[in-house]
């Protein structure tokens, strides 16, 4: 990763993010710092991800565009909160893309080793992830766009089963109505 | 002299720091002061205002002080622990 100089100051603020460094915002007086911190994060080979060349994939491309960052979501990082990892299954069933199947396979030793590669747990929403996963699948977008949310099950989930909950309540209820009166209850 | 700086920690972390130049803090003496200054830090506000942005971590503040103003490990240590009292006793 070079010329972090020539980064955007959120692209820096995403890449300490990324290694897990706590800051604030990045700004004049503070750039340096965290340059300097990241320098030394990415010379210590601590890999945040998987890739550290390819930070993001962007929407342009044609191919599976997501955000692949570790999970941030350790104990001291708590404003930000992004994590970011693909289910299982999303990237078995919903991608087509070889690369991006292969990228996450790739990564998959990387996580073996951290407390949280077992939980699949929220994603990341940039426009651009969300995006990409509307155009594969309506289906699978992520709940609220928040990326603080945290949900086991996407909120969209939790609507349709209250609905269908509902559905078959009012089902039973009317149809209770049109039964014979209860024995006993005259 | 470490009775003076105590003196100047007490000072400092003891009342809101108003106006007072930077060279109020602990740890920061004439030269360190002036190296501040020369970099727009002149009030020990605006020093205040560097803690902060960098979310008041002492480590990344005393670093700061270190790389960006060129102070030794004594000075950081200093204010950076003055900042912090201040902080907690006011912010």
């Amino acid at each position: 990763m070079s010329a972090l100089s020539s980064k955007s100051a959120q692209e820096i603020s995403d890449l300490l993010d990324d290694y897990g460094i706590k800051h604030g915002p990045v700004v004049d007086s503070t750039r340096s710092l965290y340059e300097k911190k990241l320098r030394e994060a990415m010379a210590k080979g601590k890999k945040a991800k998987q890739s550290p060349d390819k930070t993001y994939y962007r929407e342009e491309e044609d191919e599976v565009t997501y955000v692949y960052r570790t999970p941030v979501r350790s104990d001291g990082a708590g404003d930000s909160g992004t994590y970011t990892r693909l289910r299982p299954e999303w990237t078995e069933r919903e991608y087509d893309h070889g690369t991006s199947y292969s990228r996450y396979s790739r990564s998959r030793p990387e996580y073996s080793g951290r407390d949280y590669v077992d939980e699949p747990h929220m994603y990341d929403t940039p426009s651009t992830y969300r995006n990409s996963y509307l155009k594969s699948t309506p289906m699978k977008s992520e709940a609220p766009a928040a990326p603080k949310s945290s949900r086991l099950i996407p909120l969209w989930v939790q609507f349709v089963f209250f609905l269908a909950v509902a559905a078959f309540l009012y089902i039973v209820f009317s149809s209770m109505e049109s039964n014979e009166p209860i024995k006993g209850i005259e | 002299r470490m009775s003076n700086t105590s003196l100047k920690h007490r000072n400092f972390v003891g009342e809101p720091m108003g106006d007072k130049p930077v060279t109020a803090l602990s740890g920061v003496g004439e030269a360190l002061g002036r190296k501040l200054a020369d970099q727009g830090f002149d009030k020990a506000y605006v020093v205040l205002g560097q803690f902060l942005l960098l979310k008041k971590d002492p480590e990344m503040f005393n670093e700061w002080l270190k790389d960006a103003i060129g102070a030794n490990s004594q000075q950081a240590l200093s204010c950076t622990r003055c900042l912090r009292e201040w902080c907690d006793a006011f912010l």
